[in-house]
């Protein structure tokens, strides 16, 4: 009987039958992917992208240069150099963060004790040239005026998990 | 010998040890931060409880001997308690800056929070906040961080011997405070920055820098002068930070000069870092090594070797000197002399030049007499030694010829003319029947005092009188010379002075200016007026664009002592190396490469092409170079050469303890000591 | 109207009258091979739930044409040890080949550009010599891959070119004729589909593999063959390759509409499907092909090459046999054989 059966089927391709039949239905599932640069997925507060340097509300820039993001990175993508600025704060005085390196793994971040440096929620930071992927203070400190808002938001989001 | 139990482990330990010591024999960490075992002890921390039976508490080990039959507990939930207890009450007025703070990554307090701390603070009032002092350009502090373990008020008072701290105030208020606010007065006050447990005082030029964790540490010697510091050197990329000292009980202990330590900024000032010819218009003008030894080449085409003489100067390693020294022999020429500041005496016997009773000898001499030298300066930590010693009670007496200096201990002021040192030595003066009295007699000669012309005489006179006091015995060696230069010694060994028909350094001089001397050789030698040198064709190899490099008509681009693996003999003799740490800058090369790549250009090639050929060749030169950090004792013999001494007085051979080289010449933070303590009338380094 | 444009269609020079035919079956064809690629990928970007073209043009309409243009602003690279005449010559042949054999397919009554009598045997011939194209440039790539991938495409084409030949002549049997415009008048009572299920199912999947489309891809087979027979091509010699197995997909599923699914006939003769003139029928069949030729493609993994000839020989060449045999015999046997 069991052989009856699998000719059967075979012979009537029931097995294809029901892979087409398959196929065919998900022809009308709602889509898994999105328009992307129109459309875009929900992004979670602690999304890890491009980098950025925080500053104080009144201006002051966050980052006390204690080398902490440096020590920490495992990717060494991280160069830190400091001395007292004028008022004799301890400041950096070249921060710059090899985008090519980083792995994008957040312990800088989690390493910061004040958090100036922080992974924003910007993604789309794709250059032309590779030159333009080595990042200095200027631009980290950019980064962290353009997305001030999106990232304390999300740094709040996040503080009743830490 | 008290035998006491620690953590159940019997031993046995010499009496007045304390348990602390006791532990620490047993190799058990017991946590401290007023403890300092070259300093006394006043047990204010409390850190370093334990748990002593039938003690009712515990108590704090640092000041407790060890007493018979003790049984100590080390490792008890007492003891944890205790000293969670005693953390917990640091860090009451501590504050929570280690991010900002320089000491973050090699702080005491910070690796025993990590033990004996709790993870949150319970103090809800307000912190104790401190005014910063101002200890002068080379410590910067930030007192709200002192934990009062008043070690620095220790150290200045105990080793530095300038009491230039003390605490106002007592319990919570108590403030380290420099007296007058008018900085440190010391050559070792550098080592406050060691010696602080926490990031209170730590070091204002290296401020913010670089964390202890980025550094590449080169164990090496250093050359600021002629004691031969063990050191640290702490370097980040091409970079030197700082420099920190190594435990070396025969020479530095634990400290290091000021000199030392912060005179590094000046490798990176006013070096050279390509060759240069001097054009026909006479400016120099930047060449290729090429072109550089093709000058030298054509201009010593038809020059006799008789004609070539070669100076060192005082910071060059034993590598190059032999080197130089080879060449010149190879080419013909016997002139030749490492004593560029022009000193006389006799170098036939080497007893007659070193420092015989090595550093730690000084520890065993009841009296010490200085003769034309002032080891605060000359030597910091020859004269941190003999305070040492002085504070033991055991050096009775310390006695000056030649300028009275403030020593930091009681001295004896016997004159400053050659006329006292000619009565030393022939027994009529009456000092000389203090130093027969003593046991172990020490006589310390001054480098400066041989500068004169009758150096010779007074090197006869001072051994004169080691032999006529009996400071030179099969058991004892007390005649010492304390050389300024780190490369003085070495040079001696290895044997660069004139040879048989050669010129010394007056000679040299005297024929450049007459025209029978036609070139120089001047490797690192600095501090030759370059007026006297003539019309000589003068090359100089070096690593700093100083007095030698203004007057060369070449100029070869070598190495600084962080730059090199080199051999260097200290004052006592004793054979040190050097160890590579950063490359040198630009264009220039270690010094015996350059020497054996010139050797080459002129058909003088010598004979070895790696480091291990030439230490090779300098150990046939000289066997003391084969060993290392060991005292060789020199043979007594006769040295000198009897005449009068002439009755001028001895003249302090260095004018500015922070600016005697051309690394510390060219140092930014010597000149501001410089300017802070050197010039004390300005009112405007206090008010800074 | 009409008869005024027929007469003046008809008053002009025969060449003129047969290019601009040409014409207007090929640039038709050709759109319609360029939509065909963004209908397949959109329909397998529907299957696995993805979005598929979008991006250029509405709803990425002129994605073809990008594709195209890009393509035709590629350089051409002849690899050094090819056979240059041969290398040229194969894409050129698959691309002519592909359209030449529409000139017999019938898209309406009469609406034919040469109805010849032997139209069957045309197809099958034209479709035959497809394979020259790909061993040709298979062989004159001199690459590995290139050469294996035209040795399959040649051993897999020949394979089911001989059910291909069986099936049609099942349904030559029930029609009497060669000429495809009779095989279509000859299902105006039933689609051949109906009678002949088992063979048009046969024809379909030798459909499949005559065109090399998966799951008998295996010529171009990328993951071991890293793109078969034209994985030396590239520019326009690629894209004719690519117009050619399109227009191929075209015609196979032409000829599965003409054999089996009524050609141009509405299903049933009756208002209002009759009012649909009939190539818009055609051309929904074909449409309806292509769909399962890319259904396929989305549902099934390729064969192994050894399954593929198994199913070629083993299954399919006795099946049609068999179906050849028992469809003469009904025909004598009932008397149903036509004229």
């Amino acid at each position: 009987m069991a052989l009856l059966d699998r000719t059967a089927r075979g012979l009537f391709l029931v097995e294809l039958v029901k892979g087409m039949a398959l196929t065919f239905s998900y022809m009308f599932r709602p889509r898994a992917t999105i328009n992307y640069p129109y459309e875009r997925g929900p992004i979670s507060p602690r999304f890890r992208g491009e980098h950025a340097l925080r500053r104080y509300p009144n201006g002051e820039e966050r980052c006390i240069a204690c080398k902490l993001c440096e020590a920490i990175c495992p990717a060494l993508a991280i160069t830190i150099e400091a001395e007292p600025r004028e008022d004799g704060s301890r400041r950096t005085t070249r921060y710059d963060i090899d985008m090519t390196k980083c792995i994008y793994c957040g312990l800088c971040q989690e390493a910061c004790p004040v958090d100036a440096i922080v992974e924003g929620p910007n993604l789309e930071f794709a250059t032309e040239t590779r030159e333009e992927l080595f990042y200095n203070k200027d631009k980290l400190l950019a980064n962290g005026d353009r997305w001030e808002a999106q990232i304390a938001a999300n740094l709040a989001a996040d503080a009743p998990y830490r | 010998m008290p035998k006491l139990t620690i953590d159940g482990i019997e031993v046995e330990v010499a009496p007045g040890t304390s348990v602390l010591q006791a532990c620490e024999q047993l190799g058990i960490e017991v946590p401290r931060f007023c403890y300092h075992e070259r300093l006394s002890v006043p047990a204010n921390c409390r850190m370093c409880l334990v748990e002593v039976e039938r003690s009712p508490k515990p108590v704090a080990s640092c000041a407790m001997p060890a007493g018979e039959g003790m049984v100590v507990k080390t490792n008890t939930d007492t003891v944890h308690k205790a000293r969670k207890g005693v953390m917990e009450f640091l860090l009451i007025n501590h504050p929570l800056d280690c991010p900002i703070c320089d000491q973050g990554g090699e702080c005491d307090l910070q690796d025993q929070a990590v033990s004996y701390g709790y993870d949150r603070g319970r103090y809800e009032e307000n912190k104790r906040a401190v005014t910063d002092k101002y200890m002068g350009p080379l410590i910067r502090t930030y007192m709200t961080r002192c934990i009062q373990c008043t070690r620095c008020i220790r150290f200045v008072d105990e080793i530095a011997g300038v009491p230039a701290l003390g605490g106002l105030a007592r319990g919570e208020h108590l403030e380290i405070t420099p007296a007058l606010e008018a900085g440190v007065n010391s050559e070792l006050s550098g080592n406050l920055v060691d010696v602080c447990p926490v990031g209170a005082l730590t070091s204002k030029p290296y401020a913010y820098n670089a964390r202890p964790w980025e550094l590449r540490k080169t164990e090496s010697i250093d050359v600021m002068d002629a004691v031969g510091s063990n050191i640290r050197v702490d370097a980040r990329g091409g970079e030197v930070l700082r420099v920190l000292p190594r435990l070396h009980e025969d020479v530095n202990e634990e400290w290091i000069s000021d000199k030392t330590r912060y005179a590094i900024d000046g490798l990176k000032r006013q070096r050279l870092d390509r060759p240069y010819v001097r054009g026909a218009d006479g400016k120099l003008k930047p060449a290729t090594w090429a072109e550089a030894f093709a000058a030298i080449k054509t201009r010593l085409a038809n020059v006799p070797g008789n004609k070539i003489a070669g100076i060192t100067g005082d910071l060059v390693d034993v590598e190059s000197v032999v080197a130089l020294k080879d060449l010149l022999t190879g080419l013909g020429s016997a002139n030749m002399d490492c004593r560029q500041d022009g000193a006389q005496f006799d170098t036939s016997n080497r007893a007659g030049y070193i420092f015989n009773s090595g550093i730690a000898g000084i520890e065993n001499a009841d009296v010490v007499l200085l003769i034309g030298t002032n080891p605060r300066w000359e030597a910091p930590l020859v004269n941190a030694r003999i305070r040492k010693t002085y504070l033991t009670g055991k050096l009775k007496k310390v006695a000056v010829v030649g300028q009275n200096f403030d020593l930091t201990y009681p001295t004896q002021f016997l004159g400053n003319s050659g006329s006292v040192l000619s009565a030393l030595a022939d027994g009529s003066h009456p000092f000389v029947e203090t130093l027969k009295a003593a046991k172990n007699p020490l006589i310390i000669l001054g480098a400066g005092a041989l500068r004169r012309g009758d150096g010779l005489a007074v090197q006869a006179a001072a051994r004169a009188i080691a032999e006529t006091v009996g400071a030179v015995r099969e058991d004892w060696n007390g005649f010492n010379v304390l050389h300024l230069a780190a490369g003085r010694v070495g040079a001696l060994d290895a044997g660069f002075l004139p040879g048989p028909g050669g010129r010394d350094l007056a000679g040299i001089l005297a024929g450049a200016q007459s025209g029978e001397i036609e070139a120089v050789y001047l490797l690192g030698a600095d501090e030759i007026d370059g007026a006297k040198l003539g019309k000589a064709f003068v090359i100089y190899q070096g690593h700093h664009g100083d007095r030698g490099a203004h007057r060369a008509d070449v100029i070869l681009p070598g190495a600084a002592y962080t730059e090199k693996n080199a051999t260097y003999v200290n004052t006592e003799g004793r054979v040190q190396h050097a160890r590579f740490a950063t490359f040198p800058l630009g264009e220039a090369r270690e010094d015996w490469k350059i020497l054996r790549a010139l050797s080459g250009e002129l058909g003088q090639a010598l004979g070895y092409d790696t480091l291990g050929q030439l230490r090779q060749r300098m150990a046939q030169a000289n066997p003391v170079f084969a060993t290392l950090d060991r005292l060789v004792p020199a043979v007594w013999g006769p040295f000198g050469q009897a005449g009068t001494v002439a009755d001028a007085h001895f003249a302090s051979p260095i004018e500015n303890f922070y600016m005697t080289d051309p690394i510390s010449r060219a140092s930014q933070t010597m000149a501001q000591c410089t300017e802070a303590f050197l010039k004390p009338a300005l009112p405007a380094a206090a008010a800074e | 109207m009409f008869e005024t444009l027929a007469q003046l269609w008809d008053q002009l020079p025969l060449i003129i009258r047969i290019v601009a035919s040409i014409l207007v079956i090929a640039v038709p064809l050709l759109i319609g091979m360029a939509m065909l690629t963004y209908f397949e990928r959109k329909v397998m970007a529907a299957m696995q739930l993805r979005q598929g073209p979008a991006m250029v043009g509405p709803f990425g309409l002129l994605q073809p044409f990008a594709d195209g243009l890009k393509l035709l602003g590629k350089e051409t690279v002849i690899p050094a040890g090819a056979n240059r005449v041969v290398f040229v010559a194969a894409p050129m042949l698959t691309f002519l080949l592909a359209l030449v054999a529409w000139a017999v397919i019938p898209f309406g009554a009469g609406l034919v550009l040469a109805d010849i009598n032997v139209g069957v045997l045309y197809l099958f011939a034209i479709s035959s010599l497809g394979v020259y194209g790909i061993i040709m440039a298979g062989w004159a790539s001199n690459s590995k891959y290139a050469f294996l991938g035209g040795l399959r495409a040649a051993a897999q084409m020949v394979s089911y070119e001989v059910s291909i030949g069986l099936v049609i002549i099942t349904v030559l049997l029930c029609v009497g004729s060669l000429n495809l415009s009779k095989i279509v008048e000859a299902q105006k009572t039933v689609w051949f589909f109906i009678p002949l299920f088992p063979m048009f199912i046969i024809f379909f999947i030798s459909a499949l593999a005559e065109t090399n489309r998966a799951p008998f891809d295996l010529p171009e087979g990328e993951s071991e063959l890293s793109g078969g027979f034209n994985v030396e091509y590239s520019s326009m010699t690629f894209a004719l390759f690519f117009l050619g197995e399109y227009i191929n997909m075209i015609l196979m599923s032409a000829m599965t509409s003409v054999l089996f699914l009524g050609g141009w006939l509405p299903p049933l003769d009756i208002a209002p499907l009759n009012w649909i003139p009939g190539p818009l029928w055609f051309i929904f069949k074909i449409c309806f092909c292509l769909f399962c030729f890319i259904w396929v493609r989305a549902t099934l993994p390729r064969y192994r090459y050894d399954q593929l000839m198994r199913l070629g020989w083993k299954v399919f060449l006795p099946f049609s046999l068999i179906w050849v045999v028992l469809t003469a015999g009904v025909l004598v046997y009932f008397d149903l054989l036509p004229n």
